[in-house]
């Protein structure tokens, strides 16, 4: 048996990305389905994978069109009130060779409409690895069961194969919610965010920023209750988009709705926040002042720190944060981060470079891993951020910051240090 | 139409079943998949995931893997696993993914025990069939390869075939051992539940086989066939067994039990001895003839199981079923069956 495999970020930031250890690298070993990360490798399971993002859309069902195993952990999302919504057309293996399953779609489609009280706003088909390889044609079968039932059908892909793609899984169920709407008058004073499939926590300050700048409505999907608020997303005059995984969703609105699009990252250093609502600002022709906000969170951290004092961390990547940007935030305000559980990519290199030169020794894991059966939690260790630093540090105070309320800017910083804060003060009141 | 599914969710499926017999045995498990099955199985259908390791990966294929054919990625990655981790034997197991593109998994089976130096065994499951599919398959591959020798039969020692999450709810064997103790067996080990490969290999020296879902039966007979070792099937309900529970107050009732034959076969004997009732059982499951009894019903869709509870008094069935079956004017009783809802014996209220 080996120790889990880690490499410290002056290790990882010499060798370059091109040298990326294989361990690091998932496409050169088997994944380790770790119980810290199994929403990795099961993105149906928890939070919003391909089936329940499908059903953003207010009023829509899906039918899953697929072996039995590929909807078998659906059941989980009944504790969340999605029976109703869900449907699943079961092939066997004759199905698969013979192809035969996408004839019976629209009767399917029929079936399942008399099951409804009232007509469905979308059927949601959903299929996988199978119509990966099969080359399916989906959007040709949408086009067949509206023909058939006069309810709007539209594809969504869980396609497992092709989640290093360009355009994974996650980003194509994004254009596919918003591929519904259909071109009206934009509003000048009107935008959307994209980007979640849950809305932004209440408290944001993003929200009275772009009221400063004139937006009277800000449109997002996870807060339409209805068909109608979900078509109101068309007359926005701009989205901002908080994850690029809607970067190709804001492409296909631009191009077909008319729309623009800004892009912001989920940031937690307060320099780069600022900077961020200063050049938001300038895209929109509006000065955004963001000092109350600054401060605020400022003092939230300072009051943090003088309160807990030296607080070593272990950072992992099921939460609400790139883990190496958040790991970065963390050594800037003076804390120490021993441990990060994380995938690297291109995009993320940048923060680990930064993190190398101010915190070397921080040992860098991949939580997909075989080695990660050995995983053994380092006793430095006294906090830990996200649901998989958690289930390795179980016996410290943690965060899983993954909750459905989407952090953002400077809120997202007041609402991670307040449930550190909450975290620390109970682990000290059972110690 | 008869595969579509408009109140349930889907059961168990047949990769998952391989896993679950394979779990405890010390092996390197590969689930030869994108990445979404393994989440199913570790997820939701391995409830022993949070409570006991196992070497349990995903081979993680991306398309071009797939489209062409990458076998020798695999059985690549493979080798280099069984240099970090220490395995007696790797299994490969299969999914829609290699079904699809017609994978050799026996091929690969080949492979991997050239490369590695490790027996390993290929379990061609596609995820369209259900777990217990699955599970009559590894137990088989895994008898045929290991049990070997014919060892000196022990006295008082006994085999069990079956033990799964799936087929009894539970994640050990202890109270499933006591009553077969009970019966005058001093050494019970119960195959791939607390037990290792050490225990495949020896099978022969068991006095008794017993079998406790029909996913063990074609097993049971080769053991048969093979060593002379004599089976008996059943189900080792113990005293304070939540599922008897369930069932405590049907006096004299017309019961429809649904679950895994063996277990729906034995809650029959009990209901007819200790309460007089008239009971039939039903199954989504294996349905084998020469343990069922005639009127017993094998159900493949919503709609037999919906025609199945038709003049009953009361329908024991798995919690899940309860949506399918609203019209229903008798008492349902919940019997949870973890190869449909994911409900532990242990979570039973």
């Amino acid at each position: 048996m080996v120790d889990a495999f880690y490499i410290t970020a002056a290790d990882l930031a010499k060798n370059g990305y091109k040298d990326l250890p294989a361990e690091l690298d998932p496409s050169k070993h088997m994944i380790y389905s770790s119980p810290a990360t199994l929403d990795y490798n099961s993105p149906g399971a928890k939070g919003f994978g391909v089936k329940r993002a499908g059903l953003v859309i207010p009023g829509s069902v899906m039918l899953l069109i697929a072996p039995g195993c590929c909807g078998r952990n659906t059941a989980l999302l009944s504790e969340l009130g999605y029976d109703e919504r869900f449907f699943y057309l079961m092939l066997d293996d004759t199905d698969i060779v013979t192809g035969r399953y996408v004839s019976k779609i629209p009767a399917a489609c029929k079936e399942l409409l008399e099951e409804l009280d009232e007509a469905p706003s979308v059927i949601m088909l959903c299929v996988t690895c199978v119509d990966a390889l099969l080359g399916t044609d989906l959007e040709r079968i949408c086009r067949k069961c509206e023909e058939e039932t006069g309810v709007m059908a539209a594809p969504a892909y869980m396609y497992a194969l092709t989640r290093e793609k360009r355009l994974p899984p996650m980003g194509l169920v994004r254009k596919s919610v918003y591929s519904l709407l259909e071109k009206q008058k934009r509003k000048a004073d009107e935008c959307n965010i994209l980007g979640y499939f849950s809305a932004l926590d209440d408290n944001n300050e993003i929200y009275a920023l772009l009221k400063s700048a004139g937006i009277r409505k800000i449109h997002e999907i996870g807060r339409c209750k209805t068909f109608d608020e979900y078509k109101e997303l068309s007359r926005a005059n701009f989205s901002i988009v908080l994850n690029a995984e809607a970067r190709a969703a804001a492409q296909d609105m631009e191009q077909r709705l008319g729309i623009p699009f800004i892009e912001l990252t989920r940031m937690y250093r307060l320099d780069k926040i600022h900077n961020q609502y200063r050049l938001l600002g300038q895209a929109i022709g509006a000065e955004l002042d963001d000092s109350e906000y600054y401060e605020k969170a400022n003092s939230i951290i300072n009051d943090f720190k003088a309160k807990h004092g030296d607080i070593c961390f272990a950072v992992g990547e099921s939460l609400n944060a790139d883990s190496f940007e958040l790991s970065l935030a963390l050594v800037q305000y003076g804390f120490r981060v021993a441990e990060i559980y994380g995938t690297v990519g291109e995009r993320n290199f940048v923060f680990i470079k930064k993190l190398s030169e101010l915190s070397p020794g921080t040992r860098i894991y991949s939580n997909l891993s075989p080695t990660m059966m050995n995983y053994t939690p380092s006793p430095e260790i006294n906090a830990a951020i996200g649901a998989d630093a958690c289930y390795y540090h179980s016996s410290v105070a943690g965060v899983c910051f993954n909750g459905e309320e989407q952090p953002f800017g400077y809120r997202g910083i007041e609402m991670l240090f307040t449930a550190l804060d909450k975290a620390l003060d109970e682990k000290g009141e059972k110690a | 139409m008869k595969n579509l599914l408009k109140k349930l969710s889907p059961l168990a499926p047949d990769d998952s079943g391989a896993c679950s017999v394979l779990y405890e045995l010390g092996g390197i498990t590969v689930i030869c998949d994108a990445g979404g099955c393994a989440g199913n199985v570790c997820g939701f259908d391995e409830p022993r995931w949070f409570e006991k390791r196992s070497a349990l990966f995903s081979a993680g294929l991306r398309d071009m893997d797939a489209i062409l054919g990458r076998d020798d990625l695999l059985v690549k990655k493979l080798t280099a696993i069984t240099k970090q981790i220490d395995a007696p034997f790797t299994a490969i197991v299969g999914t829609p993914v290699p079904a699809v593109i017609a994978t050799d998994l026996k091929a690969i089976e080949r492979m991997s025990e050239k490369r590695t130096g490790l027996p390993c065994i290929a379990l061609r499951t596609d995820g369209t069939r259900l777990y217990d599919y699955g599970e009559e398959m590894a137990y088989f591959r895994l008898f045929e390869k290991f049990t070997t020798d014919k060892l000196p039969v022990k006295k008082g020692k006994a085999g069990v075939i079956g033990a799964t999450p799936l087929n009894t709810g539970k994640t050990d064997s202890k109270k499933m051992s006591e009553v077969i103790r009970a019966k005058g067996f001093d050494d019970v080990v119960s195959f791939g539940m607390d037990s290792g490969l050490d225990e495949i290999i020896n099978a022969s020296e068991c006095e008794r086989l017993f079998v406790i879902a029909p996913s063990g039966i074609k097993s049971a007979k080769y053991l048969n066939d093979k060593f002379g070792t004599s089976y008996e099937v059943l189900y080792p309900f113990a005293d304070d067994d939540p599922c008897l529970k369930a069932v405590n107050d049907l006096n004299g009732r017309k019961v429809l039990v649904v679950h895994q034959q063996f277990l729906a076969n034995e809650l029959r004997n009990r209901l007819e001895t200790e309460q007089g009732c008239d009971v039939t059982c039903a199954s989504w499951f294996m349905l084998d003839k020469d343990y069922a009894r005639e009127g017993d019903i094998h159900i493949t869709c919503e709609e037999d199981m919906i025609s199945a509870v038709q003049g009953v008094d009361a329908v024991a069935a798995d919690p899940r079923f309860k949506r399918l079956l609203k019209d229903f004017t008798g008492e349902f009783i919940p019997l949870p069956h973890f190869a449909v809802s994911g409900t532990l014996d242990k979570d039973i209220k």
